[in-house]
């Protein structure tokens, strides 16, 4: 037995208090693991992408297009390794409006040359160069939509209005977590020749793989200015860069998710703080009994300190206990599935874990320094007269 | 040298001089000990009674080394209370005072023979020896079947005489006792009252006991009357 020991007894001293502490700091490390991982989710594609891939876009809005023509002059600037377009089409299953997923328009050679990290049987690869409506999908959206090779899909367009017709040519995986698997990229000819002819010969954006990585900024650099003096001017810059400003769109949220989780926190340790204090003030009695026994104030620190610590520790096991497996098994598969082109790997990461247990358990710790500080100034003849 | 510390030097245990312990209430200053001199013999049981508010319980504070007199000295087996710092005077108690209060004050998350350890824990023994001493102290009071029974599940009574065994476990000199029988039915009190005996007859403890209690009191070597901050007898 030891003061430690003690100071983890007194927890269940008042059972009906601690378990609706412990139930409050479960919940909250079950919000807090969910949003930071919904942050993470949502920037790791952006964090994750190839170093030595740059992209091209309009230098006014990502959503204005650029000439066709472009593509191939990117392939001339020296450094640039393979190049390839897309372009964003826009269209929803009409049996199934709710469900958002991305639809891009792309040349397949070109486009597996640089997104290499995609994986395609290459039989399912020639299958899709052949057929005009060809497409390939990611194995995430083909199980859940059932589709199989060779299948017929009509998909709604919402740019470009009408029916439009697929063949499964292909079902792509990816080596990448982070790669989203619901996707249905499809070849760009079935595009063009479809629209509008002032809309053709048109591109999104431009992908170039670069020999150097260390060299890619250079490359951006020397990309653009070949464009400088062109009516439509271009900005480049590395694959990271280019995600991020897709995620700029979203910043806004992803900055009140942060800060929401963080008011979680701060809630966290208020609770915990208001328990500790309380338990501590109707204990104060005992606390003079063991100073008039012998015990120093900093004997009581160590007391208190460690029932807030323990008190801590134990709410942010069992909000992981609850809370991993609830994300991990649960809400992980449920959102890849179902959002995948936000959120292509939602999953806890290890560091997650980690830090949500060292903060329930810190957060103890702190919250019980001010309750230790105020019981370990307290005189022993006055903390004897009090009544718990 | 003062004539408390000769005194402490011929068998004197505890030698209170012309101390006086006062409170600042308010603007209002309030004498609640004015000057007293006392003397108690090593090994002897007195008792210490008094109205209300006579200061008995600063007395038996400053004897215990809870509390530091405004004026005069304190010397308890030779060492000057008043010159120690807080530091210092828990060290001290932790081995040379053992204390009984009214209400038992026992940790209600620890057991009977956890909570005589206690004390021990200052003490830097190895557990297991912790725990014999801790056996012995609650057989000493006969409650070694209840070894591992929590507060709640003893009378009041059984409570007090694991108290007694906490206090006694540390082996002190001297044992203050705040009204020990103060929240216990007669016969309950009359078995406290007689265990305290026993420490000071057979174990040579020095007892002193606050008490409102006349049969308490009745079981003291020496009986002290205080009223007003000073010794009436």
């Amino acid at each position: 037995m030891g003061l430690v020991t003690i100071a983890v007894r007194n927890i269940w001293r008042n059972k009906l208090r601690t378990v609706l502490t412990l139930s409050a700091v479960t919940v909250l490390v079950i919000f807090f693991l969910l949003l930071r991982t919904v942050i993470w989710s949502w920037t790791a594609s952006a964090e994750q992408g190839a170093r030595d891939r740059i992209g091209t876009r309009h230098k006014v809005s990502f959503i204005m297009q650029l000439p066709r023509r472009y593509v191939e002059e990117i392939r001339s600037v020296p450094g640039v390794k393979q190049v390839a377009h897309a372009s964003w089409f826009g269209a929803k299953d009409p049996n199934h409006t709710d469900d958002f997923f991305s639809t891009i328009a792309v040349e397949p050679k070109e486009f597996l040359e640089v997104y290499d990290e995609i994986k395609v049987p290459k039989d399912q690869v020639e299958a899709w160069k052949q057929d005009r409506q060809g497409a390939i999908v990611g194995d995430v959206l083909a199980k859940k939509r059932g589709w199989k090779l060779g299948q017929k899909v009509v998909l709604q367009g919402t740019i470009y209005p009408g029916d439009w017709e697929f063949h499964v040519s292909g079902i792509y995986t990816a080596d990448s977590p982070t790669v989203d698997r619901s996707t249905l990229w499809f070849q760009y000819k079935y595009l063009d020749e479809s629209r509008a002819p002032r809309l053709q010969d048109q591109v999104g954006w431009i992908m170039a793989r670069v020999d150097d990585p260390g060299r890619a900024a250079e490359i951006a650099k020397a990309v653009d200015k070949k464009f400088d003096d062109r009516d439509i001017q271009t900005l480049s810059m590395s694959e990271r860069a280019l995600q991020a400003s897709f995620l700029g769109m979203v910043s806004a949220i992803l900055r009140l998710i942060d800060v929401v989780s963080f008011v979680m926190v701060l809630i966290m340790g208020l609770i915990l703080g208001n328990t500790i204090a309380m338990g501590v003030r109707e204990r104060t009695h005992e606390y003079g009994v063991l100073r008039a026994i012998g015990f120093l104030p900093k004997h009581i620190v160590l007391f208190i300190l460690s029932e807030g610590l323990a008190l801590g520790m134990l709410g942010g096991l069992i909000g992981l206990a609850i809370g991993y497996p609830f994300v991990q098994k649960g809400m992980g598969p449920a959102m890849e599935e179902n959002m995948g082109a936000f959120f292509a790997f939602f999953r806890v990461t290890p560091e997650l874990v980690v830090a949500s247990f060292f903060l329930a358990s810190g957060l103890g710790l702190a919250a019980a320094i001010i309750p230790a500080r105020t019981a370990s100034k307290l005189e022993v003849v006055s903390a004897l007269r009090r009544v718990g | 040298m003062s004539d408390a510390e000769k005194g402490a030097a011929k068998g004197t245990m505890i030698s209170l001089e012309k101390v006086r312990k006062s409170f600042t209430r308010g603007r209002e200053q309030l004498d609640v000990l004015a000057g007293l001199d006392l003397k108690i013999e090593e090994g002897s049981f007195d008792a210490l009674m008094g109205p209300s508010g006579s200061g008995k319980s600063t007395l038996l504070n400053l004897i215990a080394g809870l509390d530091q007199p405004t004026s005069g000295k304190v010397i308890i087996g030779g060492a000057d209370i008043g010159s120690m710092n807080e530091g210092q005077r828990a060290g001290w108690r932790a081995s040379n005072i053992g204390f009984v209060f009214q209400t038992y004050n026992l940790m209600p998350v620890l057991t009977a023979v956890e909570n005589v350890e206690l004390p021990l824990l200052l003490a830097k023994l190895p557990a297991a020896e912790r725990r014999k001493r801790a056996e012995i102290a609650l057989r000493a009071v006969g409650l070694e079947d209840r070894a591992g029974h929590l507060p709640s599940q003893l009378s009041g009574g059984q409570e007090q005489r694991v108290t007694i065994a906490r206090a006694i476990v540390t082996d002190p000199k001297i044992i203050v006792a705040d009204e020990p029988t103060g929240d216990l039915d007669r016969t309950s009190a009359d078995e406290i009252l007689k265990l305290l005996e026993k420490l000071n007859t057979e174990f040579g403890k020095t007892i002193v006991m606050v008490t409102h209690d006349p049969a308490a009191a009745e079981r003291a070597k020496v009986v002290h009357r205080l009223d007003k901050g000073v010794l009436a007898n």
